[in-house]
């Protein structure tokens, strides 16, 4: 199951904010077509733990590696140009645009039309739709607003995006974390698309019942502590319920 | 890597969202409310008197309207970027102010114009920059920030031209270098023969307009069929040349009763035109056989009310008649008015006190003795100044124009309810909808001795009744699509695309060659409208102000400079200000220090009813063109129709509010039914 070599790697990796420790000793692998779920309740640093990742905070001890080498992300744009994308529960979308204009934001196609810089917006829009097409969703209207589209629908608006965009590691945070069932299971079906298609994804949450189905790897954090890291068949529900609640500590 | 069960990707296009065809696209799109309102405003006044909308007082007001339609554009553009600019006002006196002042004093014989002008945009683009980096640096709000601008420019406007130029006023900039350069292409007036073929160019390009319009929109709300049938294409291409020779026949001749003959073949055949062409392209539906809808049932009485109203409201009262309502009105009928305004408050306070429960009965001596008084004198105060305040020609225009427009909302709406219920019903709603069309017409027509009248609104009548008819027969025996059809959709898109381009060059021949002159102002108007609706809509700058006003975070953190779109937008809005103030300046020859101040507040308003938000990120620059198009013909109609003048500012804050209302009301349903 995991020959291939990671595609992200964290070694004890620490961060401290004056005396107060928001994670210690922590350890991951991501490997590409599979998704790693970090699980943990509310102030188990699963927060720091990613903004360390998207290289908005540098770790304070521990080694990150990425495809085998270390770095060191002085920005998120740093960690942005090795495709390390992040999706954040707000979003980063304006609800009155459309979605293809949404989808291409910051980054517009353009089309020369004698010595002016055109909006390709039938490229954007064929793309758009196509792209999320990919990922198993069926937007009618690629000119409605993005406000009224459904939560899960804008979620996937924004993993097609990053997906497009180059995206090699995918950090999706809580995206399930507003939904209703239905729309949940439609989230996590594009973040088992996402991950089909050969990218490592991250999936932070504190919903177990989320997790399990589409993880193949998961960290427990519970207070800034690593809880250990644990493959898919080592793992029963209970067990993960157990472990994540900080009852019980990995053997 | 495991494949888990229910979590496969699957295709799962939400089965609630239903297709919308072209008209609720339309509906949505910001700058409809514009639309009709410009239209609504400009038949309103067309219709109430002889002066307004000839071709001499359109270029006028075209020309006031310029300045201010320049100067929405810029700020509807800010608005969408989700900012204000109160200096914009005062940056165009300040321009015209710089470049007067520079070209007479800033040497002993003053400088040419090729410095001064620059030299005024060249200050205006600092004072928009700084507006811009003090939003953006202190995260103060625009408003704040600009207003301090407003005052410190509106201040150094006055100091400037009192100290140098010794008055508030500078004038007499035509002895400068490069005057007549620059009036030529800012402020000149040009001058066209009266055109031969204008009217047939009118003409021409109306029917082409109307027929590209139509047959756009049948291309995208109706399924294609397999084949072509011929026979229907005949009867549909016999019923085309009815309709040309109607319309040929019609603008020919001029007496009335010789114009019927050619007006029933007219219409005739342009009812069959479009419903024989629906029958040969297009696929047929079956009957939905069903009984009266109830939901249609007050919709319909309200809409013959309607009809009925504004077809007697021309008969009761006089159209030429000048007086106030109180005035006109017979003694005894101004005390009935003065009862009824008082009774009807109190009928009002009786109902709601009987259906009221036992715990607001125990409050019924404060209502009757404290509340009922004050609700009495209020209503009656307000009948009454009502009645004080306007002519009878003014309540005839607004209560025809009410009724009317009322009477085919309330039939749209039955014909839509019926619709769902039952073909035979929504084919019967629609033909009393065409009759009710006739019968205003006709109402209308008996009524006046204006030939405007006779000819233009009784033509535009008899042409809403043929096109209820046609749509109304189409719509019952087609089905309506409810899939998008990529090629059908682009084929309508274009079909409607070219309408409107032939429309408005036929609408242009019209106005600006019928009075022979064409000013520059107006062609600086429509130039910059249309680059920023291209650079809006058009390009990935347009894409950048939409989502820094919608969501600057998120524009942010998708690479796009928000803080730098920010301040090109002031920058832009400034200069703009400085060039409607060279525009001004070049046109009066003379610049006023308090020029503009104000009517900053006036730019906001023309944008709002053009359908942009306050809050940014949605709007339209064509949109906040159109609103500044109602405003000027507002600000031009009522003096043409004798109201009294500063009846504008009243008209003014109605116009604003309800089409605020009127925008969100529509963009609300038509979201509601995607």
């Amino acid at each position: 199951m995991s020959n291939k070599t990671p595609l992200l790697e964290l070694e004890n990796v620490s961060k401290y904010f004056g005396n107060v420790k928001a994670l210690e000793n922590v350890s991951t692998t991501v490997i590409a077509g599979q998704v790693t779920c970090v699980l943990g309740d509310n102030g188990a640093g699963k927060s720091t733990f990613i903004k360390i990742i998207s290289g908005l905070h540098k770790p304070s001890a521990g080694k990150y590696m990425f495809e085998g080498h270390e770095v060191a992300f002085d920005s998120p744009r740093d960690a942005r140009s090795l495709g390390i994308a992040t999706v954040y529960q707000d979003l980063a979308m304006a609800p009155l645009m459309s979605v293809w204009r949404n989808f291409f934001l910051g980054s517009e196609p353009l089309r020369r039309f004698g010595p002016i810089n055109l909006l390709d917006s039938k490229f954007a829009r064929a793309t758009a739709k196509e792209e999320m097409a990919k990922l198993g969703i069926d937007v009618r209207d690629i000119d409605q607003p993005v406000g009224t589209l459904s939560g899960g629908e804008r979620q996937s608006v924004a993993i097609a995006r990053a997906v497009y965009f180059g995206a090699r590691v995918l950090i999706l945070d809580e995206p399930t974390s507003a939904l209703g069932v239905r729309q949940s299971d439609l989230v996590l079906g594009y973040v088992r698309a996402a991950a089909a298609r050969d990218l490592g994804v991250i999936l932070i949450t504190h919903n177990p019942q989320h997790a399990l189905p589409v993880g193949d790897r998961f960290l427990i954090l519970n207070r800034g502590q690593s809880v250990g890291q644990f493959e898919k068949a080592d793992l029963s529900f209970e067990r993960l319920i157990e472990l994540m609640s900080g009852r019980v500590h990995a053997a | 890597m495991s494949e888990v069960d229910g979590l496969t990707p699957t295709k799962t296009g939400d089965e609630r969202i239903t297709y919308r065809g072209p008209i609720k696209k339309l509906l949505v799109s910001p700058e409809i409310g514009a639309l009709i309102g410009a239209v609504v405003v400009w038949a309103f006044f067309w219709g109430n008197g002889d002066k307004f909308g000839t071709a001499g007082s359109t270029a006028n007001f075209l020309d006031v309207a310029a300045p201010l339609g320049i100067m929405a554009v810029a700020v509807s553009l800010l608005m969408i970027g989700g900012e204000f600019d109160l200096s914009a006002g005062v940056m165009t006196g300040a321009s015209g102010v710089t470049i007067a002042l520079m070209a007479k004093y800033f040497t002993d014989g003053g400088i040419s114009l090729w410095v001064c002008i620059p030299a005024a945009f060249l200050l205006a683009g600092c004072v928009g920059w700084w507006n811009g980096f003090l939003v953006n640096r202190t995260g103060l709000p625009s408003f704040i920030v600009t207003l301090g601008s407003f005052f410190v420019i509106k201040g150094a406007n006055l100091v400037f031209s009192k100290r140098i130029n010794s008055l508030v006023n500078v004038s007499d900039v035509d002895k400068a270098h490069g005057y007549k350069f620059f009036k030529a292409v800012l402020g000149g007036e040009n001058k066209f023969g009266d055109m031969k073929y204008r009217d047939i160019i009118f003409i021409v390009g109306g029917i082409l307009f109307a027929v590209l319009m139509i047959l756009g929109f049948i291309e995208q709300s109706l399924v294609r069929k397999q084949s072509i049938s011929a026979s229907d294409l005949i009867v549909s291409l016999i019923g085309v040349a009815g309709a040309t020779f109607g319309v040929m026949t019609l603008h020919r001749t001029d007496s009335v009763n010789g114009n019927t003959v050619a007006g029933v073949v007219g219409l005739i055949g342009t009812v069959l035109a479009i419903v024989f062409y629906a029958r040969a392209r297009f696929e047929k539906r079956e009957k939905i056989a069903g009984g009266f809808p109830p939901a249609a049932k007050t919709l319909l009485l309200l809409g013959i009310l309607g009809t009925a109203v504004a077809s007697l409201t021309g008969q009761l009262f006089d159209r030429n008649e000048e007086r106030v309502m109180l005035q006109w009105m017979p003694t005894n009928l101004r005390l009935a008015v003065a009862i009824l305004g008082g009774a009807f408050p109190l009928a009002m306070t009786i109902r709601s006190f009987m259906r009221g429960d036992i715990e607001r009965r125990g409050r019924v001596i404060s209502l009757l003795i404290l509340r009922l008084p004050i609700i009495c004198l209020v209503s009656l105060t307000g009948v009454v100044s009502l009645f004080q305040l306007t002519t009878v020609q003014a309540v005839r225009a607004v209560i025809i124009t009410v009724a009317g427009t009322g009477a085919a909302t309330c039939f749209y709406q039955a014909r839509r309810a019926a619709g769902k219920a039952s073909t035979k019903w929504f084919v019967n709603i629609g033909l009393l909808m065409t009759a009710a069309f006739l019968v205003v017409a006709f109402a209308l027509r008996a009524d006046s001795s204006a030939p405007r009248f006779r000819g233009g609104i009784f033509t535009s009548l008899l042409l809403g009744a043929t096109l209820v008819l046609a749509t109304t027969l189409v719509e019952a025996s087609h089905r309506a699509r409810t899939k998008a059809d990529v090629s059908a959709d682009q084929l309508g898109r274009r079909m409607i695309l070219l309408g409107l381009i032939i429309g408005g060059i036929a609408l242009a021949v019209r106005l600006v060659l019928s009075d022979g002159v064409f000013r520059m102002s107006v062609f600086w108007w429509m130039f910059f409208t249309m680059v920023g609706a291209f650079v809006l809509t058009k390009t990935k700058y347009g894409n950048w102000i939409f989502a820094v006003g919608g969501n600057k975070d998120a524009a942010r953190a998708t690479g796009v400079p928000a803080d730098k779109v920010k301040t090109a937008l002031f920058v832009a809005t400034s200069l703009l200000g400085a060039f409607v103030g060279a525009m001004i300046l070049m046109r009066l020859n003379s610049v006023q220090a308090q020029q503009g101040d104000g009517q900053e507040f006036e730019y906001i308003i023309a944008a709002v009813v053009g359908g942009n938000l306050m809050t940014g990120g949605y709007g339209s620059v064509v949109g906040a063109s159109l609103g500044a198009l109602i405003m000027a013909i507002s600000k031009n109609g009522i003096p043409a129709a004798q109201w009294n003048q500063d009846g504008r500012f009243i008209f003014l804050g109605a116009v604003l509010l309800v089409s605020v209302l009127v925008n969100n009301y529509v963009r609300k349903k038509a979201n509601e039914q995607r």
